[in-house]
């Protein structure tokens, strides 16, 4: 602490920053108009003025260095004299300046009439996005501050609303909400997409969600939002909310009460276990949803249903990260965190395009690199990151492993490795090197198409760049060597030492908001909620909800439709999750569905799979609507706070289960909210013990947290890895794909994420972010556009063995000749028709990244 | 005594600029040679002991600012030579550049080993095209000749000079605008502290010095400290350049020392000759346009640092702008709130602003529609900007107001009383800068 004198009275404020911060930690008022937090501190504005003793000039409080015992005076004839001379300045100047005014962007308003020069918007574009929108241009009085384009719309920015944020004067306004007025109540809670897990501040409104603003101290997002989590929250009060419960007779929906809806979903589930069994029946719970939700999912089906056939998305996406992280280092969580982006030396993006797909972590990696870490960028695309990289290494899709390989190779030929942390934390290393001898750079080179003097160099780039961390997604999981490819990655990092401290590690991004925590709440097949595998829980969680649980073993989500097919599996409860237009495959996924007997959907839409083939749909609520935790890719467990009311008759999805539960005949499914399934969590999991419903309301903990006084835990394996005291070290063979080109089939298509689209389209469908991007699109290099004879917006036909689909080609050189990408986020284009039933084999994860295909036009 | 000119003796010989003549008639990369011999710190401490001060305005010992320059870095430093030179009423760094552009590049090179420094920037003005074109072909000379390089003079040390041109702003010739500038940014000052000798150029320890002032680098290295201080009164020695503009017969660049007088200098035969038309002298502004008027009774006043000070102006740029009687303090203020206005980067409210708001009060004064509240108004405005703003530029862009509603306040009332200036005016009719903007 400082000890300083503000206006003649004594203060204790803590020690460091500025002589705003004390003045402001003082609670002494002191105006600003260019102050932000978040930036860096300018000294534009000039209103924070003030004297300090022994200094002759008066200083700027927000850039002037606090020291011990300084005495400060906010307030005196001369500072208000000055204050009231700049306000005066800046009223006369906006009488005099003509309206600036540009309406083309669907999110923000620009009217810089009232613009006072203060460039927040400047900096934060720069400082926090870094997407260098904003300009300045001209000087004096003649300076303007306008977007790098004709209009803000057609300028390279990327709608996260910082600018608006930040802006003091309206200059830069939101325009979703503004017909609505002001909020009167902001709710802090978590954003409901990618798996960052931002904190944000819901504004309400007369019912009704009109506002979405950062929150300055959230951990993760530091006031730091995207257009998904700040602007896309209009399917809240989308007009095909579905809010009563619904049952199908005779193809036609009717609306019942819920006790008639729990009725017929009682009777029909009764009745397949009845005649087939429980493993007849089978759960596939939301990544979406809360832990909450997602527990007490799990729990019914393995205590109600009394089937291990319980699974999530994550199956989908980052199965393949917890496979391989549980089996090598013990746990099937990220290593470290996200703090340690800004604390490596070396960050090496695999397989992930961050900036698009978890773009407050994709801004934070571009910011290191701003301020020098090195950056090794492997991804078949040219994305935006590539362009901070060091190096980009555009390895050839389904490659990843004999690439991750050479580089291992490297590290040991060399004599890179961290020597220290290879005798006393690992084993296998002979057996291992002896395996990597055969993966020299060269043979990696041909496979990977990436020569091979670049995969030397990333490999000494990343090991004599300590700390080193990695981030992965879903370019390395959805894979047939998915499992292997993690593998890879996290040999890697033993190799190099770098697992266990802060600035290195081995980090999944994970997709949905919640997709950490749904499967670690045991909506898994294998394992128990806290990710225990059901042998070693067995005990435990059959004493605490006084039922046996089932001895066969569970299907994972491709197995459910696998019996599905072949009659063993015949009642399908769905939780927020569109199977149909987002498993690969599409056509078996329908064969499969149609075959049940029983579809139960819970969502807060008619999605393609409820539409085709629900029999009973019962609707949820979104989490704007409910209590409740999410566990983001940092494994940390934050609030979900309800900012309203659910919509109509919804209710929250642990409710519908519950009560589901209780028309069954059910004991142990009388929770009194949230919480109460939350406490239950923690009697079971030694790692949530410490995080209560009350501490997590003062902020989010890092799992695993085992006492009430523990802090959490940001960096994972520090001293001891969970498996025990070494890690092996695996060799990972490399297996070709099947979906290699052939003259039938001569394009690689890559599928994925775009910025302003979700996944199955559910939510930002329903948003305006359709007017910044339309629809799916098909990028194709300019090459092969050239060869193929297809322009910009022209209809192609994408086929592949599996099926069909068409897009709008969109010519795009960030995709290299021969691959293809497209989203899937729209049901009438439906592109999972085209991918193909490849699996790892080690967790059942589709090979979405990787589909042979040939193009026509269509 | 007369004074024996250093800096600019050869200036008007027809080759004077070459590296040939240089070597032969100016002792040329002796000092480098000398230098090279030494400890770097040495060189600190006999430009300390010379008591050389900085020329571009602020006159700040240059060996103090040396030995601030961050040592225990693994950073690069860097000297960034000031050669921004966009004070009005200053003109004397081009002549070095042009005439005499071998003791610059001397000079940074002796600087970089002074400081550890591999590399200098030459940042020139973006009018100077002709300026470049010189610099340029003789920094090449220099190079063939093994003065700069690779491993100079086969001492081991390493030196690259390189220009830098910028795009015509007076504030890119604030220190750290000038190095946002030479990073490719706006040119807009940074907030000091960090000073750019622990965080300049791309955050690394850096000098700024202007051209004069490395150009007496090498004097003092070939010379010795006490001679240089000798050649004028205490801590303002050294030989020193005034730019002499305005009224006066004979307009240009003297070099003299600092014990010459302001009178000598505006009247002496040997400097500017005396007023032109021999029509009465009433004011001048010693130090470029930034800095406060000094008339008549203040004449006597030694052109030095400490002296001019003492009288209450600034020696600054040392920019000597003569006025006779015909000069409207209101139209001067108005004259220079013009280019101020024009040149304030924008960064700060208070002078984007302020300078503007000046401006405005100046013409309705000149043009007779003033009322007596703009004076107050006026005053009011220049306080607030005075000490108030982020960079110098600031005071700078006050003190023309300031000083002349002190010295010259019955001129600013009869505007308001009369509707009108009342003095003759030929110079003024002659001159409408600002008829553009009424």
């Amino acid at each position: 602490m400082a000890r300083v004198t503000i206006d003649g009275r004594p203060y204790e404020v803590p020690d460091g920053g500025s002589v705003l911060g004390a003045v402001r930690a003082a609670r002494v008022r002191l105006p600003t108009l260019c102050h932000d937090p978040r930036l860096a501190p300018s000294g534009v504005c000039r209103l924070c003025l003030v004297r300090i003793a022994g200094v002759a000039r008066a200083v700027t409080a927000c850039t002037t260095p606090l020291a011990d015992g300084m005495d400060i005076v906010t307030a005196s004839p001369e500072l208000a004299a000055a204050r009231r001379g700049i306000l005066r300045m800046l009223a006369a100047r906006r009488r005099s300046r003509a309206a600036l005014i540009d309406e083309s962007h669907p999110y923000i308003r620009v009217d810089m009439s009232r613009c006072v020069d203060c460039y927040r918007c400047v900096q934060i574009c720069d400082e926090v996005q870094g997407q260098f929108v904003w300009h300045v241009r001209g000087r004096g009085l003649d300076t303007r501050i306008e977007p790098d384009g004709a209009s803000l719309r057609e300028s390279a920015c990327v709608s996260c609303g910082a600018c608006v944020d930040t802006c003091p004067t309206g200059a830069l306004e939101d325009r979703l909400g503004a017909a609505h007025g002001a909020p009167d109540t902001w709710t802090r809670t978590v954003c409901p997409y990618c798996g960052v897990g931002c904190e944000l501040d819901a504004g309400t409104r007369d019912g009704r969600l009109v506002a979405v603003r950062p929150v300055i101290d959230s951990p993760v997002s530091r006031g730091h939002l995207c257009v998904k989590g700040r602007y896309a929250f209009d399917f809240v009060a989308a007009g095909d909310r579905v809010t009563e419960p619904m049952v199908r007779g005779r193809g036609a929906w009717r609306t019942v009460t819920w006790d008639e809806a729990y009725a017929v979903v009682a009777a029909r589930l009764g009745d397949v276990i009845r005649r087939h069994g429980a493993d007849a029946a089978a759960v596939l719970t939301s990544a979406r949803a809360t832990n909450e939700d997602n527990y007490v999912a799990q729990k019914f089906a393995r205590a109600v249903l009394g089937t291990h056939n319980v699974d999530c998305c994550a199956r989908v996406c980052h199965a393949p990260s917890a496979a391989a992280l549980r089996r090598v280092v013990g746990a099937g969580l990220a290593t470290g965190s996200f703090d340690d982006i800004e604390r490596a030396a070396t960050l090496l993006v695999c397989g992930a395009n961050p900036t698009e797909s978890h773009p407050v972590v994709g801004a934070r990696i571009k910011q290191a690199a701003r301020r020098g870490a090195r950056l090794i960028v492997i991804d078949p695309r040219r994305i935006e990151l590539a362009a901070y990289a060091d190096l980009h290494l555009a390895v050839r899709p389904g490659t990843n492993v004999a690439l991750l390989n050479a580089m291992a190779h490297v590290v040991l030929a060399e004599g890179l490795g961290d020597r220290a942390f290879l005798a006393a934390r690992t084993s296998g290393l002979e057996e291992f090197r002896r395996f990597l001898d055969a993966w020299p750079p060269s043979r990696a080179a041909e496979i990977c198409g990436v020569d091979a003097a670049s995969i030397r160099r990333a490999a000494v780039l990343y090991a004599t760049g300590a700390p080193a961390t990695s981030v992965h997604g879903l370019g390395v999981t959805e894979h047939v060597q998915g499992t292997d490819g993690v593998a890879a990655l996290i040999n890697l990092a033993l190799l190099t030492g770098n697992i266990g401290r802060p600035g290195s590690g081995v980090n999944p991004l994970r997709g949905q908001n919640n997709v950490q925590g749904a499967a670690h709440m045991g909506c898994d097949p294998g394992v128990l909620a806290g990710s225990v595998p059901v042998d070693q829980g067995r005990v435990a969680f059959e004493r605490q909800w006084g039922v046996a649980l089932p001895s066969a073993h569970g299907r994972t989500l491709p197995q459910m439709l696998d019996g599905a097919i072949d009659g063993s599996v015949r009642a399908l409860w769905i939780m927020g999750y569109d199977v149909l237009l987002s498993n690969p495959d599409a056509a078996a996924t329908a064969q499969a569905l149609a075959a049940l007997d029983v579809v139960v959907v819970q969502d807060l839409f008619l999605t393609e799979t409820a539409r085709d083939y629900a029999s009973v749909f019962l609707p949820a609520c979104s989490s704007f609507e409910k209590d409740g935790t999410f566990m983001n890719a940092e494994r940390r467990v934050q609030r979900v706070r309800a900012a309203l009311a659910p919509r109509g008759g919804s209710k929250a999805d642990w409710q519908i289960v519950c009560e589901a539960a209780r028309a069954m005949g059910a004991g142990g499914f009388d929770y009194a909210g949230p919480e109460a399934i939350w406490d239950e969590v923690r009697a079971l999991c030694a790692g949530a013990r410490g995080m209560t419903y009350a501490r997590l309301d003062r902020g989010g903990l890092q799992w695993p947290c085992p006492s009430l006084d523990h802090p959490g835990t940001a960096t994972l394996h520090a001293e001891t890895f969970a498996r025990g005291p070494r890690a092996v070290l695996e060799p990972v063979p490399y297996r070709e794909s099947s979906q290699t080109p052939s003259t039938e089939y001569p394009f690689q298509l890559i599928t994925g994420r775009t910025l302003y689209q979700f996944n199955a389209g559910t939510m930002t469908g329903r948003t305006r972010n359709a007017d910044l991007r339309p629809a799916d699109l098909l990028d194709i290099s300019p090459d092969d556009a050239a060869r193929v004879g297809v322009g910009e917006g022209d209809a192609v036909r994408v086929i592949s063995r599996h099926g069909t689909a068409v897009l709008g080609a969109h010519v795009d050189a960030t995709v290299a000749p021969g691959q293809l990408f497209a989203t899937f986020h729209q049901p009438a284009v439906r592109l999972n028709a085209v991918t193909g039933e490849g699996r790892d084999p080690v967790t059942g994860t589709p090979e979405y990244k990787v589909t042979a295909v040939r193009l026509e036009h269509a | 005594m007369a004074y024996e000119p250093v800096l600019t003796k050869h200036c008007a010989a027809r080759d004077g600029y070459t590296l040939d003549f240089y070597v032969k008639n100016q002792r040329g990369y002796e000092g480098l040679r000398k230098a090279l011999a030494l400890q770097p710190n040495d060189i600190i401490e006999q430009v300390k002991a010379s008591g050389l001060r900085g020329r571009g305005g602020a006159g700040f010992p240059t060996g103090m600012k040396w030995q601030f320059v961050l040592k225990d870095t693994p950073k690069p430093k860097y000297i960034c030579c000031n050669a921004d030179e966009s004070e009005p009423g200053t003109f004397k760094d081009h002549v070095l550049m042009e005439r005499n552009p071998h003791l610059l590049i001397e000079g940074c090179a002796i600087s970089c080993y002074a400081i550890g420094a591999k590399v200098a920037y030459i940042y020139i003005r973006g009018e100077f095209y002709h300026v470049q074109e010189v610099l340029e072909a003789e920094i090449e000379k220099a190079y063939k000749a093994g003065f700069l390089g690779r491993n100079i003079l086969g001492s081991g040390f390493d030196c690259d000079v390189f220009v830098h041109r910028g795009a015509g702003a007076y504030e890119a010739g604030e220190e750290t605008a000038l190095i946002e500038s030479l990073e490719g940014k706006r040119a807009q000052p940074r907030i000091k502290p960090p000073f750019p000798a622990v965080a300049g150029l791309y955050q690394c320890p850096t000098a700024v010095n202007n051209v004069e002032t490395l150009c007496n680098v090498p004097l003092i290295v070939l010379n010795g400290p006490e001679w240089f201080a000798s050649l004028g009164p205490e801590k303002n020695g050294g030989p020193k350049l005034f730019c002499i503009s305005g009224h006066v017969k004979r307009p240009g660049v003297y070099e003299t020392s600092m014990h010459t007088t302001l009178r000598e200098l505006v009247f002496g035969e040997q400097f500017a000759g005396g007023m032109i038309d021999e029509r009465p002298f009433k004011a001048i502004i010693p130090g470029g346009s930034s800095v406060p008027l000094l008339l008549e009774q203040d004449l006597d006043t030694p052109a030095s640092f400490d002296h001019i000070q003492k009288a209450g102006s600034l020696l600054g740029s040392a920019g000597l702008i003569v006025m006779n009687d015909s000069v409207c303090a209101v139209w001067l203020a108005m004259n220079l709130l013009h280019f101020y206005r024009h040149e304030s980067c924008g960064k700060c409210t208070p002078c984007r602003e302020g300078t503007d708001w000046l401006f405005k009060l100046l013409l309705r004064l000149e043009s007779g529609d003033g009322q007596p509240k703009d004076l107050d108004l006026l005053f009011g405005v220049s306080t607030n900007i005075v000490g108030k703003t982020l960079c110098a530029f600031g005071d700078a862009a006050a003190t023309p107001v300031l000083s002349t509603m002190k010295l010259f306040r019955g001129e600013y009332e009869a505007h308001v009383r009369e509707g009108r200036c009342t003095l003759p005016a030929p110079w003024r009719a002659a001159h409408p800068v600002v008829a553009a903007h009424q």
